[in-house]
């Protein structure tokens, strides 16, 4: 890797590190920037090449802050794209030569056929030299960032097919997908939001705040209410951090205690994200993906002769497992949580769930 | 390091200066092999912290002062500049003594051209400094003396991670948000300065609105503008930042300089002053309250740590037998191995450790490459790299157990004890080898016990040794209490009492007897001249708005009480001896005649009071009175006037028998008045008598 490249993936990784920059969506354009940076300031020749380039900065970067999923999933996209254009590249080389048809797999795709397939077969495909690829490759990777751009245009456009007249919504934290979902639905229907505070971190407050400044009747409640006036919404709406490949959330804490409550009272819940925060890797535990905070924001830390008495942790994340979500409307539009499995296949390779340098 | 400055001052590089050394020998014998600032705080180095603090308040240039073990601070920093985008430069400084020190260098090479962030080599923090930093740039630009801005953190008084030795009192305006005066505070108060405080009672008329707070961390983040430095230059005997340079700065009116303050309450900020920090801070870092400089934030290159419930940190080379017990806040370093039936708590175990079966570790800290073999225990100390526990050791609490130290087989080992495998008198790099104390470490060891005198300056001869105690690892205050309660109860009490009153209703003439007292023990032991001694008295006469009657009242009795009656010619406690040496002084503080009576009178009743038995009261004042009449200090008529006078016969019978003693003189004296004869003969028979 050249030096300039190196230093930027290093800056990037100490921010991380460092908790500098946190959040999906800052995250993934961080990390798409660099990539691009990466694969056109950098010398390669074959697919294989530049795979492992990729991969090794990518692994670095989730190194850097492993709760980060956005960032793996930015990676994982941008490999994918590689695959696919020198797959395409391949394809049309193969059919100059030969002028003959010959069926060329065009995904690694989910067909039976291919699941006995050796994987390690993938590799030898890739190895070959390739030109003006570069180019191809590159515009592909601004596709993607164009789609993270315009990721809350995509999903508040729905918002009107799910918000209706005087509904009462509930919903958690501050998520900006959220937010402007919410203000889309305003500019055409009249309903009424409850946010919960969302303590220790008080983001539903912030929320509620931005929603009545765009008009819309907003009111906040305390987290503990939650349960008592879930009888009385029509819909809960949750913004989330994250979304695992079955389907779960790694989303703000207090989210997990607000679908259990809609559940118990049959109350559809529908979750706003782009695909970006989709992740093909499964949560092995509760905890896998979650941060634990200072405890400053539970327990002060001038309560000195208390403080040694009890331990708190404060967790930044629920986890929120896919049976309390019925709907998740993405920029591509909205998937029962059953659906998840293809829009992974869609997106991401299954070669590079895990970062391993290749063969 | 060029001094040469270059030109990108104009776009204001931020820089900060960390004094990498401690300057004192709390973490001995550790220590004395390592840098303190490299010790590791739950795996990764001490200064790894502040270098983290740095680089998130945007440093881009650090200067990083170190005097011992420069070296190996140095292969640190020159290791960990290249995985930071931050510019380290180490300044090597063997005459390093104090932070004073380490400021006049920094002044007198040059490298400061802009305000810069002070702080020491064992802060670990995660608070932000923009805001302060903003502060202090604007108030510089509305006010140039403000010249340095000092970061407080609020924190309850009995708070873990506050230093027991090292509070501090500040004096605060919350409106200009300056600091007015400061004071340090002991734990334990020995002498009378140490629990009273002084402070200039102008301040009360330029800030009608004080605080005095006693709940700050102080753990020195100063903002500092360029002339602090200077200022230390100038003030030559300033040793530390607080005690004397924030102390001398504020109670100085020639200076005009002002310090002010930011105090933050939601961030973390502590220092490792001493190993019962090093045991809070630890505890803290566990506790995610530094978040998120925590151990799974792995800001240590290569590191890999995974959080777990519980705050149990581990990383993922780490061995666990199926049987172990790994409780509550455990940090557990890379490829360490541990076995059945161990059982681990609120402990930080190192790399490469070896932990035996049925260990037992509490509270502990282990570093790097230790091995503890089976059906140890381990409680509440540290154990440092290379350490070998063979089976069956047992470590009570508040141990330090330094590098390559071995502990037989079998042994316990004391609590408080300092083990070392250094040599006696390692400075210098001779042969000497290490004689191993079979009874602190057992037979197979290899170690000694190390003891506080070898290294240490004395320079805090006068400091409680009970405020060294309380920084200890694991100290107990209750422990204290008790061992001292008895003489602390008697002594303190009566002492503050007794001072209280002293303070409170001395009277003027008390206050110049105390004085006058001093002053001349002082001229008797020191053996001043007397020229000097009077200078002083005059001096002292003078700041008392006093008289000569009064001083002579006290200078008499003060100097005829050196006189030993009973002792032999040439001791120098004879009355000739002391009377030859001292007497002058009496004669300075006698000017006329008036002055002569008074004096006599002075001294018949000293003779009197001083000593009891008219015996030894007649031998010293007969030979005064011969004294001050030969070097015509007391004149003729003065002392017949004085020996007819009606005062002289009245008082007690002492008084009036040391009276009948001068009535040979009077004789005499009377007799050459008519007959103005020489008085050669008579020499025998004053002496006679």
């Amino acid at each position: 890797m050249s030096k300039g490249t190196n230093d930027l993936v290093d800056i990037l990784v100490a921010k991380l590190k460092r908790r500098q920059l946190v959040g999906s969506s800052a995250v993934a354009q961080a990390t798409l920037k660099l990539l691009i940076v990466v694969i056109s300031k950098n010398n390669w020749s074959k697919a294989n090449d530049l795979l492992n380039l990729v991969r090794s900065v990518g692994q670095r970067l989730i190194e850097a802050n492993p709760t980060e999923l956005a960032i793996g999933n930015i990676v994982r996209r941008v490999l994918h794209v590689i695959r696919e254009e020198f797959r395409d590249a391949e394809a049309s080389s193969k059919s100059d030569d030969h002028s003959e048809f010959q069926t060329v797999p065009l995904t690694t795709s989910s067909s039976m056929y291919n699941l006995l397939s050796e994987t390690g077969s993938d590799d030898k495909e890739y190895t070959h030299a390739s030109h003006n690829l570069r180019s191809d490759i590159i515009q592909e990777v601004r596709d993607i960032r164009i789609e993270l751009d315009t990721i809350y245009e995509n999903i508040k456009n729905q918002a009107t097919n799910h918000i209706h007249s005087n509904e009462i919504i509930m919903t958690i934290g501050r998520s900006r997908t959220v937010e402007e979902f919410l203000k889309m639905a305003s500019s055409k229907r009249k309903f009424h939001v409850l946010v919960a505070e969302t303590a220790p971190s008080y983001l539903g407050q912030q929320m509620a705040l931005e929603l009545s400044k765009a008009g819309i009747e907003a009111t906040v409640i305390p987290d503990s209410a939650v349960f008592a006036v879930m009888s009385r919404v029509n819909k809960v709406i949750l913004g989330t951090h994250a979304v695992l490949a079955n389907g779960g959330l790694v989303a703000i804490s207090g989210t997990h205690m607000m679908a259990a409550a809609a559940k118990h009272h049959s109350i559809p819940v529908v979750v706003c994200t782009g695909l970006y925060k989709l992740s093909p890797l499964y949560p092995h535990d509760e905890d896998s993906f979650n941060v634990v905070m200072n405890p400053d924001a539970v327990l002060g830390f001038e309560e000195g002769d208390l403080m040694e008495k009890v331990t708190v942790t404060n967790p930044y994340y629920d986890y929120v497992s896919p049976e309390f979500v019925n709907l998740f409307i993405t920029n591509q539009g909205g998937h029962p949580p059953s659906y998840l499995y293809r829009l992974i296949v869609e997106n991401y390779d299954p070669n590079d769930h895990t970062f391993d340098p290749l063969a | 390091m060029p001094p040469k400055e270059k030109v990108e001052s104009t776009e204001q590089v931020l820089q900060a200066v960390i004094l990498a050394d401690s300057f004192d020998e709390r973490f001995q014998p550790i220590t004395l092999e390592t840098a303190r600032c490299l010790l590791p705080l739950c795996n990764v180095p001490l200064i790894s912290y502040t270098f983290e603090f740095l680089a998130v308040a945007g440093v881009q240039e650090v200067f990083v002062f170190c005097c011992s073990h420069s070296d190996k601070v140095k292969a640190f920093v020159k290791k960990y500049e290249k995985s930071s985008n931050m510019k380290i430069n180490t300044i090597v400084s063997q005459e390093l003594m104090s932070v004073g020190d380490a400021m006049r260098e920094l002044d007198a090479k040059q490298l400061i051209d802009t305000d810069f962030i002070l702080v020491t080599g064992d802060v670990v923090s995660n608070m932000k400094l923009d805001q302060v930093l903003e502060e202090h740039r604007a108030r510089r630009q509305a006010d140039k003396s403000a010249i340095m801005t000092m970061v407080l953190k609020k924190a309850s008084p009995q708070h873990r991670s506050r230093s027991v030795g090292d509070g501090s009192l500040f004096v605060l305006d919350q409106g200009s948000k300056e600091c007015l005066h400061y004071q340090p505070v002991k734990a334990f108060k020995s002498t009378r300065e140490d629990r009273r405080m002084t402070m200039n009672m102008e301040i009360f008329d330029k800030h009608p609105e004080i605080q005095l707070r006693n709940d700050l961390i102080d753990c020195q983040v100063d903002i500092c503008s360029v002339e602090v430095p200077a200022l230390f230059t100038e003030n030559f005997d300033y040793q530390d930042i607080r005690a004397d340079f924030v102390h001398g700065i504020l109670t100085s009116d020639l200076l005009g300089k002002t310090i002010h303050f930011h105090e933050v309450s939601d961030v973390y900020a502590a220092r490792v002053r001493s190993t019962q920090m090093y045991d809070a801070v630890s505890k803290d870092i566990i506790s995610r309250w530094t978040f998120p400089m925590v151990p799974d934030s792995n800001l240590q290159v290569g590191d890999c740590y995974e959080y777990r419930r519980g705050l149990v940190y581990k990383e993922k080379s780490v061995v666990l037998s199926r049987t172990c017990v790994v409780e509550e806040k455990v940090v557990i370093g890379a490829n360490t191995q541990i076995a059945e039936r161990a059982v681990l708590s609120n402990c930080v175990i190192g790399k490469n450790c070896i932990i035996g079966a049925n260990v037992k570790i509490d509270n502990a800290y282990i570093w790097d490459n230790v091995v503890i073999k089976d059906n140890c225990v381990v409680q509440h100390s540290i154990i440092a790299n290379d350490a070998v526990l063979e089976q069956g050791v047992t470590i009570n609490k508040g141990c330090l157990i330094s590098f390559k130290v071995t502990v037989g087989a079998n042994t316990t080992v004391p609590a408080y004890s300092r083990l070392t495998a250094l040599a006696e008198g390692e400075d210098d790099d001779s042969d000497a080898e290490l004689i191993s104390d079979p009874a602190v470490v057992g037979a197979t060891g290899r170690g000694r016990s190390f003891t506080e005198a070898e290294g240490s300056d004395d320079e805090d001869e006068d400091e409680d040794p009970k405020n060294k105690q309380v920084n200890m690892l694991a100290f107990d205050m209750s422990e204290l209490l008790l061992a001292t309660k008895e003489q602390e109860d008697s002594a303190s009490d009566f002492e503050s009492e007794a001072s209280d009153l002293e303070e409170d209703q001395i009277s003027p003439e008390e206050e110049l007897d105390r004085e006058v007292a001093a002053t001349l023990d002082r001229a008797f032991q020191d053996g001043h001249d007397v020229d000097i001694a009077v200078l002083e008295l005059n001096t002292l006469r003078m700041a008392t708005f006093s008289n000569f009657k009064e001083m002579r009242k006290r200078v008499i009795p003060g100097v005829l009480k050196h006189i030993d009656p009973a002792a032999r010619p040439g001791s120098g406690k004879t009355a000739k001896e002391i009377l030859n040496r001292w007497g002058s002084l009496v004669g300075k503080m006698i000017h006329d005649e008036e002055d002569q009576l008074d004096g006599a009178y002075v001294l018949q009743r000293a003779c009197a009071t001083l000593y009891q038995d008219v015996a030894q009261a007649q031998r010293v004042f007969a030979p005064a009175l011969r004294y001050f009449y030969d070097e015509d200090i007391l004149e003729e008529d003065a002392i017949l006037e004085w020996y007819h006078s009606e005062k002289s016969q009245q008082g007690t019978d002492v008084e009036r028998q040391l009276r009948e003693v001068a009535v040979p003189m009077i004789q005499y004296l009377e007799q050459s008045e008519s007959e103005e004869s020489d008085d050669d003969d008579e020499d025998e028979d004053e002496d006679s008598e």
